[in-house]
Parts: C-alpha cells; structure tokens; sequence
C-alpha cells in the first residue's frame, strides 16, 4: 500500500475514545484489542487502516512467516526455535500490520492448510501458513465481526485464548504462535456478537456520527481535500502523523517501567465485585489499561484517573453478562466505588 | 511449538476444579472431567497447566478445526508413496493414548463427533474402517473438556461420560482478586521470571501427585466402601452404575492424594462432590415425546410454581446454579386490577421463572434432520463456506477439491503411475471432495397477540416469559427471529427477521398490551415478512410461531374478526409455512379457538400451561 493512500489517523475530527483506543492497543498489545461499535459511516474502518501509518517498527526473525521475536524464546516457531539453537537469528526490522480477515473468509485460509503445490511437486505433506500466521504480532481487523461466520468465530477465539494456532487438518498437524491486537468493527443493527467472542475484546468504544454541525463541515471538508490530493493532504497531517508516532513509541518504551499501587489494585477488585462482571478479564483488563494510559501520558505511576478512563473503555460491553441481558455500565455506581477513600 | 505455561501453583483460588483436575490425573479410571464456567474464570489456563505437574503424560489439545481423519488416523500418504503399500497413520486420538486429551469449547463440537470420541476414551480403543484400512487402535485417554454454558449446554448422556464435574466461578473476594491481578502482571512482565518462582510450589504439586500415583495400586475398596457409595448413588437417584464405579475410583484418589493407603468415608463424601451433581439432574430429564412428568434440565429452585416437585432436592455444588440462570426473579405487581379486554394499556414484565423452551424441528423434507438432537442448525453445505469435517468420493463435478484425501487416495498407486512431470500424478477417481458443515439457523417469526384479553390475569408475563425461553433456545442455535405484535387495529413488525435475537427480547421487553384482536391481520403481516424473506433467500424453511388465545373480534374490513383470520389461516396453510400455534387460554370455560385457528394452518398446536411443562416444542406434529 503506498504511503499516502491511506486518510492521516490525525486528520479523523473527533472520535477521541475510538483512537485513544486503537492508540493504547499499538502502545500495549496485551491490551486484547479493540471492538467499535457504530452505524455505518463513523469512521471505524478509516480509523482501523489509518493506524497502520502510525504502528511502529518490530524486529523480526528473517524470513520468518510468523514474524517471530527473536528476542522472546519462548514464543517462537518450530523453525525458528531450531535454527535458534544452532545459531543466532538472523533480525530484521518490519513494521507491524493490520492484517484483514475478510468475513467470507473460508476456515482453510484462516487457520492455514497443505501447501498444494509443495505436494504435487515434492510428495510431501507442508503446511501452508493462513490469515492467522499472518496476524501473529500483528493487527488482526476484522470489519463487520458480528456477521463472521460461527466456525471462524470459534477458531478465532481458540487461538487468541492461548495465542497458538492449532491445526490438525489436510493431513497436517502445526502450531505456531499467533498472539494477534483484535479489532473488530460492528453495527448493532445487524446483529448480536457471541458474549464469548465479546469478552475476548479488551477494550470497547461505541462511535456515533457528530452531531454539532461545525464538526460535521470540518469532517466533509477534509474529506473533500483528501479525495482532492491524498498525497497534499498527506502532507498537511505529516507533523501531527509524526508526532503521534513519536509519542507512542515513547509511551512503548516507558510501559515496562510503569507501576501500580496495591490500593489501586484493590479499588479495581472493588469495581468489578460491585458491577459483578464475569470472570476475571475485566479487572485485568482495566489494570492493564490503565497503565498504558500512564505510559502515554508519560508517567511511571498510575494515578486514580488512569482507572476511571480505563474503566469506560473497558468495562462497558462486560456488563451484558449472557445473551439477554440489557446491561449496560452504570456509571455512578463506578464512581461510588472509585470515589471510596 | 512449545508454550510459556503459566504455573498450576500460581493460580489463585478454583480449588474445586484444581482438585478435580488432580483427581483425574492421578486416576484415569476416575472417568475425567468436564469442568464448567463463565468465560474468564482461568478454565484453559487450570488445564493447561496440568502438563506440567502429570510427570511423563502429555496434554494433548483437540483443536475445534480437527478433520475426522486427524482425530482418528487415516492413510499414511509418504508411506503410500514410497513403497506403494497402504498404512495406517495415527491421529490426535492415537497419540491421546495413555495421556490426557483436553477439549476446549467442548459444547461446540459436533454432537455425533463427540460421541464416536466420548465412546473411544471410555472403552480404550476404537475401530478404524477407512481408506481401505481396517483396524483396531488403542485410546485410553483421561478426557478434560471445558465449556461455557451460555453458548449452549451438553446433553445428559454426553455429561454422564466423564466422571467427574467441576464448576469454576469468579472469585468474589478482593484480596483474591487483588492478588489474582498482580499473579497476571508479573507473568506477562516476565513469564520465565515468573515460572521460576513458583518452580518450587509446582515441583511440590507435582510431587504429591507421583506419590498419589503409586500409592493408587495398593488401595483397595473394602465392601462397607462398596455399600455406602451405592448407598450414596441410589439417594441421588442416578441411573446405571457407572456413577457408583466413578464415586470408588475418584475416592481412591482422594485418599492417594492425601499419601493414604485406605480409604475413609470422607473420602468418597469428597468424591460424591464432583460425581454426583451432573447426575442427579439426569434423573429428572425425560425423554422427549414422553408425557409430562417432571422435565427440568434447569436446576432446582426455578420451577414455575405449578409444576409437581417430586425429586428430591439434590445438593448441587453452590456453583452449579448459576447456569444460565437469571439472578432474580422479579416479584409480579400485586393486585394488578383484572382488565378483560379493556383498552387499557399496560406493559407486563417478562417472567423470567419460565423453563427453557427447546423447539425440536423436525421438517420432514429435510434429510438433515437425523443428524440428532438440538442440532436443528447443522446442516451439510455446499458451498465452500462450512467447515471441512470430513472427504467424500464426488457426485460429478468437483467443486470442492479435498487435496489431502485426493493425494491419499492416489498415492497408492503411485508405483504403478507415471510420474515424469509430477511427484505425484492423479487421476480422475482418486479425486476427493471436501464435505463440509456449516451451521445454519432457522428462521423464527413470533406473531404474538397483544391484545388486552392477553394483558389479564398476569397472561402476557407468562406469555413474554414463554417467547423469551424459545429466543434463548433461538439463540443457542444462532436462529434469525422476526416478531410481529397485533392488537387494537393493527398488526405491527416490530422486528424484521434478524439475527439479533437480543433485539427480539428488547421488543419483546417493552410490549405494550390493551385492545381488541386483530389476528387475521397479525396473520396477514407474518404472510408479507416471509414473502418478502423468501425472496431474498428461497433456501430459508421458516417458521411461524402464533401466540394467541385466538379470540380474534376485529379486523381492518370491519367483517367478522374470526372468519377473517381463518381464511388468513388457510392461505399460510397453502405456502406450506410450518407453524406453531401456542394457545394462551387460561379461562375457566374454553372456547378452544386457537386450537381451530391451528387446525386451519396445519399447526402443531401446545397450550402455554402444556409448553411449560414440556420445555420441548416439536413444530410439526399432525394434527388431524
């Protein structure tokens, strides 16, 4: 894709909790992705492609067809595990991708099958590598998700609980690593999504069109400008693209060194007794991110704020606990709970 | 590809599960575990964990994208190639044997795929008869499946395969959850750092289990044991007795785990906890088409007031009611004023005690059918869409190559082919196609009488309620529902067919109830929607579900509301809609016209009272 064919990330009016969401999830990949919500027209899949801009540079094992991080052993491919043993990987530097999973996907071209030609032309079984090879340390988008089909749902959801792809079909048996940010965009309109698949994403953002008019001008307007000259309008976005990339590499770097007080730690716990969600994702989930919320806001210590922001964006599809339950994120009762001494 | 696993040790909490995970590790004849629970409650991550502390057996994964021939071996394709000669190459099952073989999701698997794997853990070996190779494989394997019961639950006799049951819920104490969160930051900080730490507590687990392992031998079930534990099974009413043999074995364990030679009676009351639950509610399940009696898959404590409770109260782990059980049940409005047929509007709530509804489709046109119980859904495909489950030798043209069987089947007789240009060189009867399954939802409209002879005697709650048990069921098998409301003058659409059935239930929600009953026109509108559906996918076999207590007394025309509305009846009849007509008539003296209005559809036809004591909705069933 060609550098400037793509809307600037930074030129989207609006939508702040949609990109801060996508943004948090390019800065902590163990965020477990991001699903927006909206009618159709919000900006969500402009938003999804216009992240790729913005996504930083990872180093790779060369050649590899899972991108594997030579630097992290223990998540590497059977090919790179045995080359690794005999000598150092070979690193190269990529740049991390959205990868699309298009909802008519077939499961064979999701989870990967028998490298057809490889057989006819040497007798033998190999596996060729699918979408989900693909994904590993990447962005994996699918748009319209609700609308996936139950089979790849599931196959989906298998491989991000454990972060493998397993497959044992074609005559092939393989694993290898895909640990994958999930974006997935819906309208609601159209359909439920499995709660199953729902709890697998980190975090949550609900978009609707802008309402004041001034907004709405400014939004036709860039949009004009862009579909006039992409690569002027490019152009214009460059210092803000640049400085947001800057920005998130720093908060990448300054993640590790963030921490989290016990008290914190207990008013979360708090939280999600009180809102009696299910399992344990969510607390986990809004620990996490609001740490990264402190990285971005360059900080090592993660302040009461950092929680009640995560709280919105983490919290709210966890509350519709089984298909027909209404659910929705009572908010004043979060605030009851964060507001304790 | 080897895996960073987090610790058994470091889990905080679940130590029912943990403990009935130990059990079946140290004694495969304990019959393995099926362990239950919401999502995010650590279930994959318990079991996986369990590789590390079994010693020398293996947890092998069966993941969902499993072909038939992967799990249960088919021909060795190199082998074929090489020297011309058919060999039988081992699947996930082979290599399961003597291990321990975990099923994630194991509610998703295909019922009858399910069963040929249930069936081969439990006996130890299966017979392979295919590709021309016939043989006998051992498989004893200790089976751990995990599920969520939201997306749909096991039947009765696949949950009697594995002999123990744990359920694993949320922990609702801060502390525990405080620590639970940090335990997760440190592993995802630094998983090798992590795994260090708690090397010593899982060498300790791991330890204790060897021990248990070799003490099993020499514990020997004395005949008091063997009286009590029959004792126990026969109170919880549990059928065949193979509970009995479970409740011994597990108890052995319990007692090896503990380094104890002999057993105690608290052993085997341990035992009961994991063995006995899921069979106790066994004994309430009825067959299907059998009368009524006592048919609660649900737990205990649920049960619509009317219905006889004759079972004794089995003590279920607290755990297990909370399966897909609303938490509360909201109290109906007392002394509600009786509003027969009056204009007055109210809304009633939706009675969240009915019983789960399953709605049996059994359309005789459809060959699919057979293809067993509750999976109304499943259908082959042809398409390229599905899941690839098994090859078959094509009908014609191939439209969907299976490669993988088409190189087996030729490779046979590659010796005697010629194979210049090519490795291998096919030809056309080795040609294979992909079969594959898709699950297809059927298509439910609800055309439901609002009118205010509904909104009497607390009617339309029960009626919400009954509509709101077929949506679950609806939504279990990923159903597209429509639902049409009539009442006053009019019908209205207030959901076009979707698969959003959470959009049915909101409807549903907020249905107002109050004046007279158009039903000819409620008819009317549900003949539009599936004309206009039919176009758009001829495929669809829909179904009209008809709630109503069939007083139908007007209509747009202004003639006679019942005449109307069974020549309305008549006409679906023709379409060759199948229909259900659910007769909510409570009243003392019957007039029995929902029944007629049946008649002249072709309908099965159930009262309210009957469907709630069946929990099971067969849409056809002949009625004259």
């Amino acid at each position: 894709m060609q550098h400037n064919a793509v809307y600037p990330f930074t030129a989207i009016v609006g939508q702040e909790d949609m990109k801060l969401a996508l943004i948090l999830n390019v800065i902590n990949p163990l965020l477990g992705g991001v699903l927006i919500k909206g009618e159709k027209g919000t900006a969500k899949s402009t938003a999804v492609r216009a992240l790729a801009d913005l996504l930083p540079a990872m180093e790779v094992s060369t050649g590899c067809p899972f991108h594997c991080d030579p630097a992290d052993v223990s998540r590497l491919c059977d090919s790179c595990r045995g080359r690794s043993e005999e000598q150092t990987l070979p690193v190269q530097s990529v740049k991390m991708r959205v990868v699309e999973l298009p909802v008519s996907a077939t499961e064979d071209r999701v989870v990967g099958t028998l490298d057809i030609e490889h057989a006819i032309k040497q007798g033998e079984k190999k596996f060729d590598p699918g979408i989900l090879a693909q994904a590993n340390r990447n962005i994996l988008y699918v748009d319209e998700i609700n609308l996936l089909d139950d089979h790849v749902v599931d196959v989906l959801l298998d491989a991000a609980a454990m972060g493998v792809n397993t497959v044992e079909r074609e005559g092939v048996s393989y694993s290898h690593p895909a640990r994958f940010v999930l974006v997935g965009t819906m309208n609601p309109e159209e359909g439920d999504i499995r709660p199953q698949l729902l709890d697998r994403f980190g975090l949550s953002v609900a978009v609707a069109g802008e309402n004041r008019p001034e907004c709405r001008v400014e939004v036709i307007k860039r949009r004009l400008g862009y579909e006039q000259d992409p690569a002027a309008f490019g152009r214009q976005h460059q210092e803000e693209q640049a400085k947001l990339a800057a920005d998130i590499m720093q908060a990448s770097r300054l993640l590790p060194h963030v921490t989290i007080k016990d008290e914190l730690l207990l008013l979360v716990a708090k939280l999600a007794i009180a809102l009696d969600v299910d399992g344990h994702r969510a607390d986990i989930t809004v620990i996490k991110t609001a740490m990264t919320l402190a990285a971005f806001d360059g900080r090592e210590a993660v302040e009461p704020e950092d929680v009640k922001k995560a709280a919105r964006l983490a919290l709210p599809h966890r509350m519709r606990r089984r298909p027909f339950e209404d659910g929705t994120l009572d908010w004043d009762k979060v605030e009851a709970v964060l507001a304790q001494p | 590809m080897q895996r960073m696993i987090f610790p058994f040790a470091a889990i905080v909490g679940q130590e029912t599960v943990k403990r009935a995970l130990l059990i079946a590790v140290v004694n495969p004849k304990a019959g393995g575990v099926l362990v239950v629970g919401e999502k995010g409650t650590a279930k994959s991550t318990l079991v996986r964990s369990l590789a590390e502390i079994t010693g020398e057996a293996r947890l092998i994964e069966l993941p969902l994208n499993a072909t038939e021939d992967m799990v249960f071996g088919g021909l060795d394709m190199q082998y074929a190639l090489e020297q011309g000669k058919r060999r039988f190459l081992p699947g996930i099952l082979a290599r399961a044997n003597n291990q321990l073989l975990y099923i994630d999701e194991i509610n998703l698997l295909r019922q009858e795929f399910l069963g040929s794997l249930l069936d081969a853990a439990a006996t130890g070996v299966y017979r392979v008869e295919r590709e021309g190779i016939s043989c006998l494989q051992a498989a004893a394997c200790t089976l751990i499946g995990t599920m969520n019961p939201e997306e749909g639950t096991l039947s009765p006799q696949m949950i009697d395969r594995f002999g123990l049951y744990a359920a694993v819920s949320r922990e609702k104490n801060e502390t525990d959850r405080m620590e639970i969160m940090r335990r997760i930051l440190a592993y995802e900080a630094r998983p090798a750092e992590f795994c260090r730490q708690y090397a010593a507590a899982n060498e300790a687990v791991k330890q204790q289990v060897a021990i248990a392992r070799s003490l099993l031998q020499a514990i020997v079930v004395p005949e008091a044991m063997i009286l009590l534990a029959a004792q126990m099974c026969a109170k919880a009413h549990s059928p065949g007795h193979r509970a009995e043999l479970f409740l011994l074995e597990a108890a052995r364990a319990i007692a090896a785990l503990a380094g104890r030679t002999y057993l105690l009676p608290a052993d085997l009351e341990e035992a009961a906890c994991y063995v006995l639950p899921q069979r106790m509610r066994q004994e309430e399940q009825p067959l299907p088409p059998e009368p009524p009696e006592q048919n609660e898959p649900e737990p205990p404590g649920e049960e619509p007031p009317e219905q006889p409770d004759n079972q004794p109260p089995p003590e279920p782990p607290a755990s297990q009611q909370e399966r897909e059980q609303p938490a509360e049940q909201p109290v109906p409005p007392a002394g509600q004023p009786e509003s027969q047929g009056s204009d007055q509007e109210k809304v009633a709530d939706i009675d969240t005690t009915f019983p789960f509804i399953r709605m049996a489709l059994a359309l005789p046109q459809d060959r699919q059918e057979r293809r067993g119980s509750g999976k109304r859904s499943l259908t082959r495909t042809d398409t390229k869409q599905g899941r690839y489950v098994r090859s078959g030798i094509p009908h014609g043209q191939v439209t969907d190559l299976a490669f993988d069987a088409t190189l087996r089947a030729a490779a046979p007789y590659q010796k005697f082919r010629n194979t210049a240009q090519c490795a291998i060189a096919i030809e056309r009867e080795d040609l294979r196609q992909k079969i594959r399954e898709k699950r297809i939802g059927s298509t439910f409209l609800f055309v439901v009488d609002a009118s205010g002879s509904m909104g009497a005697r607390e009617r339309m709650r029960a009626v919400k309620g009954a509509v709101c048990a077929m949506l679950q069921d609806a939504y279990q098998q990923r159903d597209q529902v429509g639902l049409i409301a009539f009442r006053r003058q009019t019908a209205e659409v207030l959901l076009p067919i979707t698969r959003s059935v959470d959009l049915a239930q909101k409807c549903l929600r907020h249905l107002p109830t109050g004046g007279k009953t158009p039903l000819a026109e409620g008819l009317t509108a549900a003949l539009k929607v599936l004309a206009f559906r039919r176009q758009k996918d001829r495929e669809m076999k829909p179904v009209l579900v008809l709630v109503t207590d069939g007083r139908a007394n007007t209509t747009a025309t202004g003639g006679d509301g019942m005449a109307d509305a069974l020549k309305v009846a008549g006409k679906i009849h023709k379409t060759g809609v199948h229909s259900v007509v659910i007769d909510t008539e409570s009243d003392f003296v019957k007039l029995g016209l929902a029944r007629t209005v049946a008649r002249e559809m072709g309908s099965a036809y159930y009262s309210l009272r009957e469907l709630s004591e069946h929990n099971i909705m067969h849409i056809v069933k002949n009625l004259s």
